[in-house]
Parts: structure tokens; C-alpha cells; sequence
């Protein structure tokens, strides 16, 4: 009697060393594989940096230098005045900026009346908006590329603006964290003979103030990252937004090319975003995790 | 300021928009608030009571009738204008702002000639804080307090801008057992002290019964009987006042009346006189029971409980419409808890008969 | 709950976003149906009062277009290979990082960076990484830059490989735009699922712990049918972002759309639309029609499969 409890403690006793071995080589395995994976998604952005601090004849050279031997940080220069970036972040600023601002105002207004009002055919105007975010974006933009030239704003600010004011998207996000707020406040205030107005500025707007920067930085961050549209509507010098200006600037990515410079101006041009990153980083994840939808 | 509601009635249009049904939240209520005191509305959820709050307060325009306050029509003034205060359920704090910035918010929306200096408000928020005795707690975020400090910064907010009426909206319902007992005295307290009229909805009688000065019975939209607690409780109009007011719960019985003598099951248990011959439900309170070997109502004996002061005596009895009766007897009498049995004569003016059909009290002669 | 007397308030409150809709949403999606089957469509025509007669000639026009198989193999086959891919991986990486506690915040914030990044200037990273510089004729040869990637090949003893530069083949050009696709799409991924996999009750995992169950069978018959709603999700999302590649091969190749000498070798539904917004709408809109249904079938086949394989 007394051997066979020995023997089965002797068993439990391999058996929980066994699995503290396996348990530390799963812990090993998994630190393993994402520490690969952290330095592939890391790679292009050091590669970036590395190349635009190299001369063009050592960035040539047959085998690679992972630090550069001269650190040339007049590449930075020379991309700056190249693509002429200094002119593309004014620009793309001022757009972003006014933009955002009056996107704001026109998402607070609409996310209100959805949350907090009673009107008719609420519910269906809602499905309505919801229903297009379905479409994709190129349906909308043949026929608003006719519409701005109709309107005559080929080459003007107020295209890059007006287009893509209202997104259904922050609408619907901003409405979602109105509801959230109880109902019992709304009334409160109005037993109190707070204005609607009023309500919505101190109360609903500081309470959703998270949404309102994650809507911010996503559109703002839109207004840098866009492409498409300008490179249709606003093609010439003074209203050339910074991705079109980086592109332009340099045609050719193949053959030899001065891949430092290029490699100066990207980094030029990324630098706000990681600023923007590093400040907001929670914002940022926040807004997207409930969306997919970039900028 | 007393308030007076005038045939108040509001109708909800039915949810399912293909059938025409309405829902009647509250039909036809009339009732004259006396100034100065608690009033508690009181019956079961959907009965209309918040509905009625809600209208008093402004939020709901009624559908028919009048509210008045003192002698002005406040019917189809918006709550702003009422000069009202109104505490809901769940506090409603504005969870950004401070307990200060709570309750300066309804000041800082008076304009014109009620509008106030800075320090002014500082004054009155205060004056509400400490009233409330929460004064020491002005800087806090409402995240920061209790749920029983909660509810003394939603009545302050309330009062700091000296309504003409208070409304409490099941104001103990989100508060533990003990802090319940304690903040209904504060209740109390606070509206002797104020003297503000005051009305008060909840689904507890004990609540009611144990602050208000008047409590308003409600059931599905009609009002059953209003009057001072005890009153109610002592006069109970019918079956569904009866069975509502009182813990333990009234035990109702089946019963039948022959010759001015209340019949249960074959017991003749009490004499009624003035009663026509019918059948009627029977309603005992609990304390309408006396221990007597000899008594005229036989129970079959389930267990007895000892709650020091009193014994509770839990029994059956096949025509009983509650599965267990209980009777609220003194410790003093001994009872034999092997007996299968156990006999009682009753308390006349505890036992209440009703009408089988409309369940109305029958009035007995005495 | 308030009788608000005031409803006109409401309409004041949506009338700019309204509007702003009316004019660039709702009345694009009925013109763009219509552009669709007009004949000829001219936009200059069309403002001097011409009338268009109806017609399939816009679709038969886009169908009939030599390069229209190749581009839309190209935008099948970037969606086939890299949503697969990059699902996986990214789910990988989720339950890896679920997994950990040490340097778990650094971690996620490194696999998220790829997203806030321009997909245009990080395109001309990866071509940097993948170029190779000396193919031009009278270059010294000792200054010969195969790449970055073809250097990390070199070590494993494969020769270079052409990638992107003149003369490159079609299939090198899709594994570059498929490595970089799946770099630039696993942040979102991630965060999706990562945050999936935190909200799924501790509890499952202990049950299946009491009763030992392996660690393979729990990340098969427990992880991912309760992740399966986001798994779902996260394709459709991937599926219909696959369909409308465009502007990552625009950061690598350039406007072209292709390696020099070979321009359009890559073009895409996307790409094909935008350079005929210009020269003609009516093709424009009838290519964006049929963009528009092909995700529209692909979207509801997710949706059929996932309703098959979800288990709850």
C-alpha cells in the first residue's frame, strides 16, 4: 500500500517537472517568434533611417553597412528642397486642419441628433447612412470629379475640403459613445434649463472628448496619407498635398537612383505620423479597433 | 407649494406600430398635494407612478388634464420654468465634473434677473452641501463616492436652487439594506428641514409607509387609495392595497358568508354582522391572530420560527390562497410544535372581507 | 422619453452633414449607375444638353479591354495569397502576445507601427530594399548594390534575383507587392484580434485546463470559434481592402504601375478605374459597377462560408 502512494507521488513529480520544461520552452518559442516577427515589422523603418544617413557611394557599395561609416545629414537637406516639402506641409497642414475642424463640427451636430433627439424617420435616415458605408469610395469619385468641375474648383483648396467632409463612419462612432451616456443626464439638464446647445458642449462633448481626438488624429492623418483624390483634382504646385509632392518628386524608385535622398524625404514626410503616434498612440488604437478604416 | 393634479392622464401610443392598442400609463388622477409635505407613490413597476413624476416634473407632457402649482397652471410649462427638483434612480452626476461643479451647474443656467453672481452660487452650493453633509467632499469626482454620498450630492444638486417642489425617483432603490435605513431618516430630515414639498415614487411600502406623510397606491395607471400610512393600512379598499401594504403579506383566504357568520372552509371563524349571504376572499393580517386552544380557526401546523420579540407560526390550510400562512404571535405563548394542528380566534378589526368579483371591501358593521 | 416641441431642431443639427451627403454620396451612387450605361458618354457634351442613348457598350468596352484579365488576375491574386497570410499570421501573433505578460505593451506597439505610416513613402522603402543598383550599362561594377533582400538571400546562397527593376517578371513583382501588403496589413489585424481574444471569458480557458486539454485542441476548438466572428470580419475587411489595391503598388512602382519598360505589368481594378475618370466616365463608372459587385459576391461567399463554421 505504502509503495504504490510513493510511486504515484514519484509519477506526479515527473509529471509537473515535465510540464514546467514544457512550459518554458513554449515560453521560449513564443518570445522567439515574436521577437522575429517585431524585428521584420521594425526592419523597413531602420533600413530607412540607415540609408538616408548614407553617402549614395556607400549606400552602393556591394555589401551593405548596417551603420553608416558618414553620417550624412545633408541628405535631409537636399530631400527638403528636392520635393520641395517645406511648401507640401504648409499645404497639407492647412488643408488637414480646416478639415478637421469643420468635420468635427458637422459629425458633434449629426451624432446628436441621432442620439439625444426625436424626430421622424430617424431610425430609417440611420439605416440609410449606415447602408453606404457598404459602397466603395471609386463609385463616389467619377461622378464627384464631374461635380467639382461643374462647381469650377479644379485647383482650389476648397475641393480637398468639401468632398469628404461628413464620414458616416464618425457619425456612427460618436453616436455609439452618446448613447453610452445615460439618458437620466440629458433630463437632468433639462429640468435645470440647460439649453440643448449647452448640454451637448459641457456634458456630452468632455465626456466623449476619447472619440473626438481618435476622430481628430484619423482625419487628420487621412489628410497626410491621401492620394488619390488630389492626384485627380489638385495637380499643380500650389495646392499639391504632401504625398502627391513626395511622388512627384521622385518618379523612379528602380535603377540607380540617389535612394538617400529618397530615403531623407520619406522619412521627412513619416516623421509627424510617429510623432503623432508616440503622443496618442491609445487614441489611435482606439479609434481604429472599432473601424479598419484608414484615415 | 401645494400641487394639484386635475384628472391627470398620459397614453403611450402602442410600441408595435401595426396594431392600435394604446398603453394608459395613468389614468385620470386626481389629488391635491398639501404644501410642505412627503408624499410617496407607491405600487408595483408599470403602474404609472414615474409617469406621474415625470409629468409633475415637465419631462412628460401629459395627455389629458392639469397640473397645478399652488394656484398657477404649470401644465404646459417646460421644466425649466416649474422651478422644480428632480433626483433620478441612478443620480444622474455629471461623472467630468466635481460634487462642486455638480451642484453650481443648475445655478450657472439662471438668466436675467435670477441670474447670480459668482459668489453668490459658491454660497448657495454650499449651503446645500452642508445641508446634505456633504460639504467635505466638494472637490471630489462622483466616481470617488459612495453610492449613499452619490445620492446626498443628487439631492443638493436638487435643492441649491430652491425649487418649489422635490421629486425623488426611487431614490434608495441603488443602496444597500443599511445605508437604506439611514438615508431614508436623511429624507426625512432634510425635507422637515426645508420644508419643500416633496413626492417620492417607489415599489417599496415599507419605504413609504415608514417617511411619508401620505402615500398614493397605484396599479396600472389608476390610482387605488391615497391617505396617511397607517390609515391605509388599517383600511385597506381592496384586495390589491391589501395584499400590498405590509411584511409579512396579508394571508388571504377563500370564504363564505351565511347567516352574518364568516365561513372557512367549514369553520365558522368570526361573526359579521350587516354581511349578505356570498362568497368573499378573506384577508388576515398576520398580527390578526391569537393563540387559543379553543379558537374557532384550525390551521395545520407547518413550523415555527423565533424571532426573539415575536414568533412567527407558519401553517396550511386547504383553502388558503397563499402556500404559507403566517401568524405574528407574542414569544410568551407556548406553543406545542409536535401538534399537527393549531388553533386561533381572531382580531376583528384584522380581518378584512372583499367582494369575490370586484375584490372591494365588504364594510362590516361594528 | 422628452417631448421635444422643437423637431425642426433635429433637421437644423443634420442638415450640413445632409447635405454634404446628398451632394457626395447619394446623388454619385444614382449618376455613376447611370454613367454606366450611357453610350459615348462625353462629359463636355453632356454639359451642352446632349442626350445619351442606353447601353451595355460601357461594360462591353471594360470587358473587352486586352488588359482587363490580366488586371483583374492580379487583383484576384493579390487578394488570394495575401489575406490568407496575413490572417494567419496576424492571429499568430495575437494569441502570442495574449499569451504574455512581459513586455507585452512594448510589443504591441511595435507590431502596430506599420499602420500609421503612408503607404506611398513606405512603398519607396520596400523598392529601396529590393532594388538593385548597377544593372545600368557603364556603371563600375564594383559598385554593385544587389538590395538589401537579395543580400539577406546571398546568405543563404541563392543568387540574386531581378525583383522589380527593368526586365523583372511578372511573378517577382507580385511577390515583392504580396510581402509588402501583408507588412502594411498585419497592425489592424492584430488589433482586432488581439482585442477580440481579450474579451473571451478566462473561464473557457480554465475549463479546458481542468480537463487537459492540449494546447493545439484549445487553439483550434476553442480560440478560434470564439474568434470566429472576428476572424470573419477581418477577412471581409482584408477581401475588400485586396480588391482595391492600388496605391502600395503606386508607392513601389510609381504611377506606372509597373518596373520601367513594362508599365501597367500590375495594373489593378482600382488603377484601371482612376486613369479613366478623366478620358471617360462612362467606362470609369461601368469598371467601378463591376468592382462593386465582384466584392459584393465575394462578401456574402465569406459570409456563407463563416455562417457554415461558426459554432455559436
Amino acid at each position: 500500500m505504502e509503495k504504490i502512494v510513493t510511486m504515484q507521488e514519484k509519477d506526479m513529480q515527473k509529471v509537473t517537472s515535465t510540464q514546467r520544461v514544457v512550459k518554458v520552452l513554449v515560453q521560449i518559442a513564443v518570445y522567439g517568434f515574436l521577437g522575429i516577427m517585431a524585428l521584420v515589422t521594425l526592419f523597413p523603418f531602420y533600413w530607412m533611417i540607415i540609408s538616408s544617413l548614407k553617402s549614395l557611394e556607400e549606400y552602393r557599395l556591394p555589401n551593405p553597412t548596417f551603420i553608416p561609416k558618414q553620417w550624412m545629414f545633408t541628405n535631409y537637406i537636399k530631400a527638403f528642397n528636392t520635393a520641395n516639402l517645406g511648401s507640401l506641409f504648409v499645404n497639407t497642414m492647412f488643408v488637414g486642419i480646416i478639415s478637421t475642424v469643420l468635420s468635427l463640427v458637422i459629425t458633434v451636430l449629426a451624432a446628436f441628433a441621432f442620439a439625444r433627439l426625436e424626430f421622424k424617420g430617424k431610425n430609417l435616415l440611420f439605416a440609410g447612412l449606415l447602408a453606404t458605408m457598404m459602397i466603395p469610395g471609386e463609385m463616389f469619385t467619377i461622378t464627384n470629379y464631374q461635380t467639382v468641375v461643374q462647381f469650377g474648383w479644379l485647383n482650389k483648396f476648397v475641393v480637398l475640403v468639401v468632398p469628404f467632409l461628413v464620414s458616416v463612419f464618425y457619425i456612427y462612432l460618436l453616436r455609439q459613445n452618446f448613447l453610452q451616456i445615460p439618458n437620466e443626464l440629458y433630463l437632468a439638464a433639462k429640468v435645470d434649463g440647460t439649453s440643448d446647445l449647452k448640454y451637448l458642449w459641457k456634458v456630452m462633448i468632455p465626456l466623449a472628448l476619447p472619440t473626438l481626438i481618435s476622430i481628430t488624429i484619423l482625419k487628420m492623418m487621412g489628410s497626410w496619407n491621401s492620394y488619390m483624390w488630389p492626384r485627380l483634382v489638385a495637380n499643380d504646385a500650389a495646392h499639391s498635398m504632401i504625398t502627391n509632392g513626395l511622388r512627384n518628386a521622385f518618379t523612379t524608385t528602380t535603377g540607380d537612383v540617389d535612394i538617400p535622398v529618397q530615403m531623407a524625404a520619406v522619412a521627412l514626410v513619416s516623421a509627424p505620423l510617429f510623432l503623432v503616434f508616440i503622443f496618442f498612440r491609445k487614441y489611435i488604437m482606439k479609434g481604429v479597433s472599432r473601424s479598419g478604416i484608414k484615415g | 407649494m401645494k400641487v394639484v393634479l386635475e384628472n391627470l392622464t398620459k397614453i403611450f401610443p402602442s410600441r408595435n406600430k401595426k396594431s392600435d392598442e394604446q398603453v394608459v400609463a395613468v389614468n385620470n388622477f386626481n389629488f391635491e398635494i398639501p404644501d410642505g409635505k412627503l408624499i410617496g407613490l407607491l405600487g408595483p413597476s408599470g403602474c404609472g407612478k414615474s409617469t406621474t413624476l415625470y409629468m409633475i416634473s415637465g419631462l412628460q407632457a401629459p395627455s389629458g388634464g392639469k397640473i397645478l402649482f399652488g394656484d398657477e397652471d404649470v401644465t404646459d410649462l417646460s421644466p425649466e420654468h416649474r422651478g422644480v427638483g428632480l433626483v433620478f434612480q441612478n443620480y444622474a452626476l455629471y461623472p467630468h465634473m466635481t460634487v462642486k461643479q455638480n451642484i453650481l451647474f443648475p445655478l450657472e443656467n439662471l438668466k436675467g434677473e435670477d441670474a447670480m453672481s459668482k459668489a453668490e452660487r459658491l454660497e448657495r452650493a454650499y449651503q446645500a452641501a452642508k445641508l446634505v453633509q456633504i460639504d467635505e467632499l466638494m472637490e471630489r469626482k462622483p466616481s470617488e463616492l459612495s453610492g449613499g454620498q452619490q445620492q446626498r450630492v443628487a439631492i443638493a444638486r436638487a435643492l441649491v436652487k430652491m425649487p418649489r417642489v422635490l421629486l425623488l425617483d426611487e431614490p434608495l432603490s441603488n443602496l444597500d439594506a443599511r445605508l437604506r435605513l439611514q438615508t431614508r431618516e436623511e429624507i426625512r430630515r432634510i425635507q422637515r428641514e426645508t420644508k419643500i414639498t416633496t413626492v417620492f415614487v417607489t415599489h417599496d411600502q415599507e419605504e413609504a409607509m415608514s417617511i411619508s406623510d401620505m402615500i398614493v397606491v397605484m396599479k396600472l395607471g389608476v390610482v387605488q387609495q391615497i391617505g396617511a400610512p397607517q390609515d391605509v393600512y388599517d383600511n385597506p379598499v381592496n384586495l390589491f392595497v391589501a395584499k400590498f401594504l405590509g411584511t409579512p403579506p396579508i394571508n388571504v383566504f377563500e370564504g363564505k358568508v351565511v347567516g352574518e357568520k364568516l365561513h372557512i372552509g367549514a369553520q365558522a371563524v368570526l361573526d359579521v354582522p350587516g354581511v349578505a349571504d356570498q362568497e368573499v376572499f378573506v384577508g388576515i393580517r398576520p398580527e390578526g391572530f391569537i393563540l387559543d386552544s379553543n379558537g374557532p380557526l384550525t390551521l395545520n401546523l407547518n413550523s415555527v420560527e423565533v424571532m426573539g420579540r415575536d414568533v412567527s407560526v407558519v401553517s396550511w390550510h386547504t383553502d388558503a390562497l397563499v402556500p404559507a400562512i403566517r401568524s405574528i404571535i407574542d414569544a410568551d405563548n407556548k406553543i406545542d410544535r409536535d401538534s399537527e394542528t393549531i388553533n386561533f380566534k381572531l382580531k376583528p378589526h384584522k380581518v378584512f372581507l372583499f367582494n369575490k368579483e370586484t375584490e372591494e371591501r365588504i364594510v362590516v358593521e361594528r | 422619453m422628452v417631448n421635444s416641441k422643437h423637431k425642426w431642431k433635429a433637421w437644423l443639427y443634420l442638415s450640413p452633414a445632409i447635405i454634404l451627403l446628398l451632394i457626395f454620396t447619394v446623388w454619385p451612387i444614382i449618376n455613376t449607375v447611370q454613367l454606366a450605361f450611357m453610350e459615348n458618354y462625353d462629359i463636355m457634351q453632356a454639359l451642352g444638353g446632349k442626350k445619351f442613348t442606353l447601353g451595355f457598350g460601357n461594360f462591353v468596352s471594360v470587358l473587352q479591354y486586352d488588359g482587363f484579365l490580366q488586371m483583374l488576375g492580379t487583383t484576384v491574386l493579390l487578394c488570394v495569397i495575401t489575406v490568407p497570410v496575413s490572417t494567419m499570421l496576424a492571429l499568430l501573433i495575437a494569441v502570442c502576445l495574449n499569451s504574455i505578460k512581459f513586455l507585452n505593451r512594448f510589443l504591441q506597439t511595435i507590431f502596430f507601427l506599420p499602420y500609421v505610416t503612408n503607404s506611398i513613402a513606405i512603398g519607396m522603402v520596400f523598392a529601396a530594399m529590393f532594388n538593385i543598383i548597377g544593372n545600368v550599362p557603364g556603371l563600375d561594377s564594383s559598385l554593385v548594390s544587389w538590395g538589401i533582400f537579395n543580400d539577406l538571400l546571398g546568405v543563404f546562397g541563392i543568387k540574386p534575383i531581378n525583383w522589380i527593376n527593368m526586365g523583372s517578371g511578372y511573378w517577382e513583382n507580385i511577390f515583392v507587392m504580396v510581402v509588402y501588403i501583408v507588412w502594411n496589413a498585419l497592425p489592424f489585424k492584430i488589433l482586432i484580434l488581439l482585442g477580440a481574444l481579450q474579451s473571451v471569458n478566462k473561464q473557457y480557458y480554465d475549463a479546458a485546463k481542468v480537463d487537459g486539454t492540449s494546447r493545439a485542441r484549445t487553439f483550434w476548438r476553442i480560440t478560434v470559434p470564439l474568434l470566429s466572428p472576428m476572424i470573419t470580419y477581418v477577412v471581409i475587411t482584408g477581401f475588400i481592402g485586396g480588391f482595391k489595391e492600388y496605391s502600395s503598388i503606386v508607392g513601389i512602382f510609381g504611377d506606372t504601375m509597373g518596373p520601367p519598360g513594362n508599365p501597367g505589368q500590375l495594373q489593378t481594378m482600382v488603377g484601371f478605374i482612376y486613369d479613366s475618370i478623366k478620358k471617360n466616365q462612362g467606362k470609369a463608372s461601368a469598371a467601378a459597377i463591376i468592382l462593386f459587385a465582384i466584392i459584393l459576391v465575394v462578401t456574402l461567399i465569406n459570409l456563407k462560408v463563416s455562417k457554415k463554421n461558426t459554432h455559436y
